[in-house]
């Protein structure tokens, strides 16, 4: 099952780069996307009807963590397939894109979704290598265009990150050693169950020297402050629906790799230390984004840091613990991987009808596109957490967690914070959103698009109404994976 | 894990490898530096192959051979290659001098020694591998940030890299070899990729300075 899931878009990804016309591009690319959605949800049925799967010598697994991660990846890769075939049509009909790089993005994109799903069902070492590997196929997404200011975000992203990453691996074989040491001369184990089953007899100071290098490292690649400098570049240079990629799905699986070592370390350090870290790095990632967004001229890295401020919540959620922070931030985390997509989606529309990034030169998108421009508001709603959207429900669970844990400080912050980005975030959009057109723009993008936005909808609207059942089960189950007594 | 063979040996090769990563910093020569780190890897490579002949593990074998082909061998051929085509000037430019640099490259030796010595229930040479390597691991950090061009922040990456692959094998004797052939591809791809760039880069920017990199400045 596994093996097919990851077959389907590497499989996909050949197919396109060996296509001749571009309507044969765009069917490939759908096709694939719909055959890695379903295998994707097969994999979630499956593990969440017969428990963890394990298949080829060790090295892939799945467990409810993996298909949480598997349902969001697919879910918004999806979303984004369909979308790239409007956005890219538009940029082919107006000659600034050609056939050649067309064949390339649809390629790097079905490799760049293998990799996202490699994460999610791998071992601690198989993960270090896809999330380099997510880095290696982005970044060549990121200068697709090769204008000057994408070149110096991807160099940028490049240098940045592959530091990040190189850290991680040092926590990375730092956690083998502690293995090795419990198993004693054996070869180590490196599947994520036998290792949570002995991570309370590891030794307790080289854990915490691992999980700080863990943290830093995955934390680079998942956008928590000081080290995010790169993401704003990064995912506002970057073509719009991949900006959607990086923002919605990207950023989760280093915080994923995240969460998963915490399993590891908290055992053996007791739960205060990797709880404190998370903390810290999360207020820090949710604070520096008020500024930057409450200043900010350009909408797509308006997005972007409203990005940083969402995995600081998320850590935020994890380092509070207990089933409600752990629960809610695992829910922050599939509400923010349909939202942000789509105001990436809208954004990118507005880009290719306006031409400019700027803010202040945008005005009267409901009016010149109505579907866009109704979106763009609903979604702005949505990420600054206002009811009745998934955010709302997901933040609440956080900060209810942080309250019953005794942590005012810095629950009154966050709140704090979250308040002062919901002002700055939902004036610039209603600025761009509201009044009368300052151009001739007139008309949607196209269907595809549109098709992709609404879908999307569905799922940023549906969590803050009523959690179907089936999700709360699910997020249960993951729960009871990364629980530490 | 019993006592290995020639750990002596082992010793003296690590203390090669701490002296040849100095010999990156301190060089004023962009191409001495890839000399060092050509150097550098031909010792991993050597280390691997003890620990290979010692454990009697085959797989190690391969690995010790892929670090010589990749690390000492392709991937200085990369630098120089980049080198000749981009006609990099030979002189290092960086934002702080050969000398302090070094100052600072020994307070990070030492820092990672004491971090090192507070790990319980290390064997001497373990305790020894893992302070070098994560030195090693500061170091390139370090060369990273404070070097201009481009090209010498790859260095640096790999420096790091060279540092982690010290810490893999003579910790843990090598990680599962699926695992060490990833992180092979990985690294070479990545700085493919990175050699591509920065040809993208001196195309756009006419130059691989990135103090000239400013255009997306807030």
């Amino acid at each position: 099952m596994i093996k097919y899931l990851l077959l389907a878009p590497v499989l996909t990804g050949i197919l396109c780069l060996i296509s001749k016309k571009q309507k044969q591009i765009e069917i490939i690319n759908l096709l694939g996307s719909v055959a890695t959605l379903l295998l994707g949800l097969a994999l979630v049925i499956s593990v969440f009807q017969d428990g963890v799967i394990v298949t080829w010598k060790d090295v892939l697994f799945a467990d409810a963590f993996s298909a949480y991660l598997v349902l969001i990846v697919s879910l918004v890769g999806f979303a984004t397939s369909v979308y790239s075939v409007g956005y890219m049509g538009y940029e082919i009909k107006h000659g600034a894109m050609d056939l050649k790089r067309l064949r390339l993005y649809y390629c790097l994109f079905h490799i760049f979704m293998f990799s996202m799903l490699l994460v999610g069902v791998t071992n601690i070492l198989g993960l270090w290598i896809a999330i380099e590997l997510t880095t290696l196929v982005s970044a060549p997404l990121i200068i697709l265009y090769s204008k000057k200011s994408s070149v110096e975000a991807a160099w940028k992203y490049l240098i940045i990150c592959t530091v990040g990453i190189t850290f991680a691996l040092f926590g990375t074989i730092l956690t083998y050693y502690a293995a090795v040491q419990v198993f004693d001369g054996s070869e180590g184990a490196i599947d994520w169950l036998s290792l949570v089953s002995v991570a309370d007899q590891f030794d307790p100071v080289l854990m915490k020297i691992a999980f700080i290098f863990v943290l830093i490292g995955y934390g680079t690649k998942a956008g928590l402050a000081p080290m995010h400098t790169w993401l704003p570049d990064a995912h506002s240079e970057a073509p719009s629906p991949v900006s959607a990629m990086l923002s919605g799905v990207l950023l989760n699986c280093a915080m994923y790799a995240i969460i998963r070592f915490r399993t590891l370390t908290a055992p053996s350090t007791g739960t205060e230390f990797t709880s404190n870290l998370m903390i810290a790095f999360g207020l820090l990632s949710v604070g520096i984004a008020v500024p930057f967004i409450i200043l900010q001229k350009d909408y797509k890295r308006l997005l972007a840091y409203s990005s940083v401020e969402h995995m600081g919540i998320i850590a935020i959620g994890i380092g509070f613990g207990g089933i409600l922070g752990i629960s809610g931030a695992l829910l922050h985390m599939f509400n923010h991987a349909m939202t942000k997509p789509l105001m990436f989606f809208g954004a990118g529309n507005v880009l290719l009808k306006y031409g400019t990034k700027e803010i202040d030169k945008v005005s009267g998108v409901v009016r010149s596109m109505p579907f866009t421009g109704t979106m763009l508001l609903l979604g702005g709603l949505a990420i600054t957490g206002a009811p009745p959207f998934g955010i709302f429900i997901s933040e609440f669970m956080v900060l209810a967690a942080g309250f019953s844990q005794g942590n005012i400080i810095s629950t009154v912050l966050v709140l704090l914070f979250i308040i002062m980005i919901f002002a700055g975030f939902f004036s610039h959009i209603s600025r761009m959103a509201l009044g009368t057109p300052n151009s001739d723009v007139r008309g949607e993008v196209s269907r595809w698009t549109l098709g992709a936005m609404a879908l999307l909808m569905v799922f940023v609207l549906v969590p803050g109404l009523y959690i179907p059942p089936q999700l709360y089960e699910m997020i249960m189950k993951v729960v009871e994976v990364l629980v530490v007594p | 894990m019993g006592i290995m063979f020639g750990s002596e040996l082992m010793e003296s090769i690590i203390a090669l490898i701490m002296v040849s990563t100095f010999m990156v910093l301190g060089s004023k020569q962009l191409h001495t530096s890839v000399s060092a780190f050509q150097f550098q890897s031909f010792l991993l490579a050597c280390i691997a192959g003890i620990v290979a002949f010692s454990t009697g593990r085959i797989d190690i074998y391969i690995v010790a051979v892929l670090t010589l082909i990749i690390k000492a061998i392709l991937i200085p051929y990369l630098f120089v290659y980049v080198i000749r085509e981009l006609k990099v000037k030979r002189e290092v430019e960086l934002f702080i001098n050969i000398s302090p640099s070094l100052l600072i490259g020994g307070v990070l030796v030492v820092i990672s020694y004491y971090l090192v010595r507070s790990i319980g229930n290390n064997s001497q040479l373990s305790s020894y591998a893992l302070s070098t390597s994560m030195a090693m691991v500061l170091i390139g950090m370090f060369f990273m940030i404070t070097r201009k061009k481009a090209i010498s922040q790859m260095l640096g990456i790999l420096i790091m890299e060279n540092g982690l692959f010290l810490a893999a094998i003579s910790l843990t004797y090598g990680m599962p070899l699926l695992v060490e052939v990833g992180i092979f591809f990985d690294i070479l791809v990545g700085t493919l990729i990175m050699g591509v760039l920065i040809f993208r880069i001196n195309t756009t920017f006419e130059t691989i300075d990135t103090d000239r990199l400013t255009t997306l400045m807030e």
